[in-house]
């Protein structure tokens, strides 16, 4: 290793652990000087944090979320090369965290999803006439071997809490918010319309359809889970009504075959 | 390499709390700098806000994570998407810091210092020499304002600034700020830094606020403070036609308010260059 890899490879490790002892020999004044860049990454990196994760360092106020952050940045350095990775994996910082007030790793989540949909590839969405035209001719092997390519950024997150008040509370500054359990289990969807990432809460039998989906699954994979839990018969009925609502809030870009 | 014409004009950094003056009128200045990591994404609106700004106005790319002082040479995907957006924006130039962020393993998202070495400046010459050959275009260094120098230090900041240029064909962006804030810090003559550095390989200047104390810190969260400004005086008095810009990254003021500071920029440069010919 050069002596230049050698000094960067010290001075990283200075940085990121103030354990970490000072290269032998440093005068106070170079001390003082890594004071000032230790200092500098810890902020920079909070504020990153903080300017992604708003709303969840509302809900859990701000001493909270400056440890929750900087537990993150300990537990998962930056790697990459640009600053707006570094909520990547933070809702499952907040979820270790914050384990007995799950709905604080629910907002992380929804907030990381937006963020990375905010930048995602531009992509027009199928309308229901050409989805229709596609598939007009399709046999029934077709139709299980389909894939729909949704919308880049879309994501989708099984929840218990309601995002949806949650988010508007926490978006105002009547505090402290009031935390209400979903009657039922449900899912977040979270896609970009034009410029704006947008969600909403699904039922849960749509939600894990659509990470079916996310995840490669076909369309016949997905019929046939529905049938699992709802039965034959009203599976396909099913499938057919939640497809048109994906179509309708322009989350489908494409379609697949083999 | 394609050599960077001199050119002349002021401009200020594009950022997110002015996005709507420069959408929606014309904003009195020649061009617009903006971080170009903050646009190499995949799509969304920031792309949209930059290449309807593109349209009005010549775009300056200033990164800030090349890492071109990296043992660990250059990140190949920060290099394509820089290419990338370069291709697509065709901007005025592209320009980075003399510094390093990152190694294998992590990386700091901070401008941090290089040992002035032969060593290092042989890593920062073979790193740019990729850089500008993958990019297909010369590309300019700015000098980083700094809080500690190293014991292995063989010469300082201005000889190795110039002598990576001569090597490598690079052009320098010289931030006027950080030469203050450095020369604070560490104890040299700011005249003799401008005395040091090739002129004629200046394209750009960055004039910003810092916060004083022990270690003067660039903060770029405040005016640009007097003593900045007389070196800012003295260094154009040397200089052909750069872009000269405000840098304001913090505690950003209403679009006016740098506008003003701006125009003090132009009657410097002005009273500067009146000044070195009168003499």
């Amino acid at each position: 290793m050069s002596a230049l890899a050698l000094r960067q490879q010290e001075f990283l490790a200075c940085l990121l652990d103030d354990a970490t002892p000072l290269p032998a020999g440093w005068d106070t004044r170079r001390v003082a000087g890594m004071a000032v860049y230790r200092n500098a990454y810890r902020t920079r990196l909070i504020d990153a944090l903080r300017e992604t994760f708003e709303r969840t360092a509302r809900l859990v106020g701000e001493d909270a979320f400056r440890r929750a952050a900087a537990h993150h940045l300990i537990t998962n350095p930056p790697t990459g090369w640009t600053i707006d990775l570094t909520g990547e994996r933070f809702a499952e910082t907040c979820a270790e965290l914050f384990a007995h007030d799950p709905d604080v790793a629910e907002v992380a989540w929804l907030e990381w999803a937006m963020h990375r949909a905010f930048t995602a590839t531009d992509a027009e969405p199928l309308i229901v006439s050409r989805f229709a035209a596609a598939t007009a001719g399709f046999s029934p092997a077709q139709w299980e071997a389909l894939r729909l390519r949704l919308i880049p950024g879309t994501a989708v997150r099984a929840i218990a809490h309601d995002l949806a008040k949650l988010w508007e509370v926490l978006g105002a500054s009547s505090f402290p918010p009031q935390v209400e359990r979903l009657p039922r289990p449900g899912y977040a969807l979270l896609w970009r319309e034009g410029e704006r990432p947008v969600f909403m809460l699904i039922p849960e039998q749509n939600g894990r359809a659509l990470a079916g989906l996310l995840s490669g699954g076909t369309f016949g994979e997905m019929c046939a889970a529905l049938a699992e839990t709802i039965g034959p018969a009203k599976a396909a009925a099913s499938a057919g009504t939640m497809l048109l609502g994906w179509l309708e809030l322009g989350l489908v870009q494409a379609t697949e075959t083999e | 390499m394609n050599a960077i014409a001199p050119w002349g004009g002021f401009g200020l950094g594009l950022r997110r709390d002015h996005y709507h003056d420069f959408l929606s009128g014309n904003v009195a200045v020649d061009f617009v700098e903006v971080i170009s990591e903050n646009f190499m994404v995949d799509g969304g609106r920031p792309l949209r806000v930059l290449e309807q700004v593109r349209a009005k106005l010549p775009v300056i790319l200033h990164g800030v994570s090349m890492s071109i002082g990296s043992a660990h040479g250059l990140d190949r995907e920060h290099l394509t998407k820089l290419k990338t957006l370069a291709d697509r924006i065709e901007p005025l130039w592209v320009s980075d810091h003399l510094c390093w962020t990152r190694t294998s393993a992590h990386n700091s998202h901070d401008l941090l210092p290089l040992p002035l070495t032969r060593g290092a400046l042989g890593v920062v010459c073979d790193n740019i020499d990729r850089a500008q050959e993958f990019l297909g275009r010369a590309m300019l260094f700015e000098n980083p304002s700094s809080y500690l120098t190293f014991p292995e230090d063989e010469m300082p900041e201005w000889e190795f600034l110039a002598e990576m240029s001569l090597r490598t064909g690079c052009y320098l962006l010289l931030d006027v700020n950080n030469i203050h804030v450095s020369a604070c810090n560490h104890g040299f003559e700011a005249a003799d830094y401008l005395a040091g550095i090739p002129a004629d390989r200046v394209r750009q200047v960055h004039l910003a606020g810092h916060t004083p104390g022990e270690i003067v810190i660039d903060t770029h969260d405040a005016p640009v403070c007097d003593a900045v400004w007389d070196l800012y005086a003295k260094a154009m008095s040397m200089l052909g036609d750069v872009a000269v810009m405000i840098e304001r990254d913090d505690a950003i003021p209403p679009l006016p308010e740098l506008l003003t500071e701006l125009a003090r920029a132009r009657i410097s440069t002005s009273a500067a260059l009146g000044t070195e010919k009168a003499a």
